[in-house]
């Protein structure tokens, strides 16, 4: 890994890092709902840096963000780590299979799928061990991440436009 | 640069996930409200025999007949009461309002029990004595 890239994994995880603590102040209708805004930098890392890069992102931002909430070994601590990792690879696995069909908004909808599917097998699992539970908030869960997933994909994409647009603007101005 | 773009941006795969996402999500959770076993019903026993349930949180009016009279059972707002009973003495409607428990009506031989489904199943003999 060049140095060039270590500084942008850390700026990202940085940015990620600072949503995540932004977000705890939104008060939420549910107390176990988020928004995951941190994903939307786990998203356009891998957009613009690839698969390694956004998973290292990913790791240490639910490294840092649970040894600061206290949650470190935790049962909130294994869910965010198990949805996290997983919503990174099956984006990964998505975006390669199906080659430009999805775009941000598409890729966010995958990994929020993915990250609550992880999050709902590891909870009943580890923890809750009954299914009813899980099969009555499974939709619910499913539906609200669609929703959560299509506001990040949005703001990834005009992430994702603004940094094209602001690259070129800095190379005019350079020339 | 504005939301409008980025929404007209969105590819044709972009569109039918969020469109199978969501039917998928809240079909799922109407499937759930539907077919999943509710907390308490409704049993009816008529004869001795569980002839009717119904879920508890559906507000309706039920006649029942059994080979000895009839009964009027009403369910609503997740209570149970008898509006009327064919019998002399008619104990039934002067239980009133049930949220769990029985009301047995001897005379018609009909019995309106509240519990849940689970419980029901669970509900097995320990031992017999005599």
């Amino acid at each position: 890994m060049q140095l060039q890239d270590k500084h942008r994994i850390a700026l990202l995880s940085a940015y990620a890092l600072a949503l995540h603590g932004f977000e705890s102040l939104i008060p939420m209708p549910i107390p176990w709902m988020k928004i995951g805004l941190a994903n939307i930098i786990s998203l356009t890392t891998f957009i613009l840096f690839g698969f390694r890069a956004a998973m290292t992102v990913t790791l240490i931002r639910v490294l840092i963000a649970s040894l600061f909430s206290g949650s470190f070994p935790g049962p909130g601590f294994i869910l965010s780590m198990g949805g996290g990792i997983s919503s990174v690879v099956a984006v990964e696995i998505i975006s390669y299979l199906s080659r430009g069909l999805f775009g941000p908004v598409g890729l966010s909808l995958v990994g929020a799928l993915f990250h609550n599917l992880t999050q709902l097998f590891l909870a009943y699992v580890l923890f809750i061990q009954k299914i009813e539970p899980v099969l009555i908030i499974t939709p619910v869960l499913v539906l609200i991440g669609t929703v959560t997933g299509l506001i990040n994909g949005l703001v990834c994409d005009l992430l994702l436009k603004g940094l094209k647009n602001n690259s070129v603007t800095i190379q005019n101005t350079l020339r | 640069m504005s939301l409008r773009e980025s929404i007209n941006g969105t590819t044709l795969g972009d569109r039918i996930l969020l469109i199978l996402l969501l039917l998928v999500s809240l079909l799922g959770i109407i499937f759930v409200k539907e077919v999943l076993p509710r907390s308490e019903e409704v049993i009816i026993e008529v004869d001795g025999k569980p002839s009717y349930r119904y879920p508890l949180d559906a507000d309706r009016a039920i006649e029942v007949k059994s080979s000895a009279g009839h009964l009027t059972v009403e369910i609503k707002g997740r209570m149970v009461r008898v509006i009327h009973a064919s019998c002399p003495n008619r104990l039934c409607e002067a239980q009133g309002w049930i949220q769990s428990g029985a009301i047995i009506c001897l005379p018609n031989r009909i019995s309106v029990i509240v519990g849940s489904r689970g419980e029901q199943k669970d509900k097995r003999v320990d031992a017999i004595t005599g």
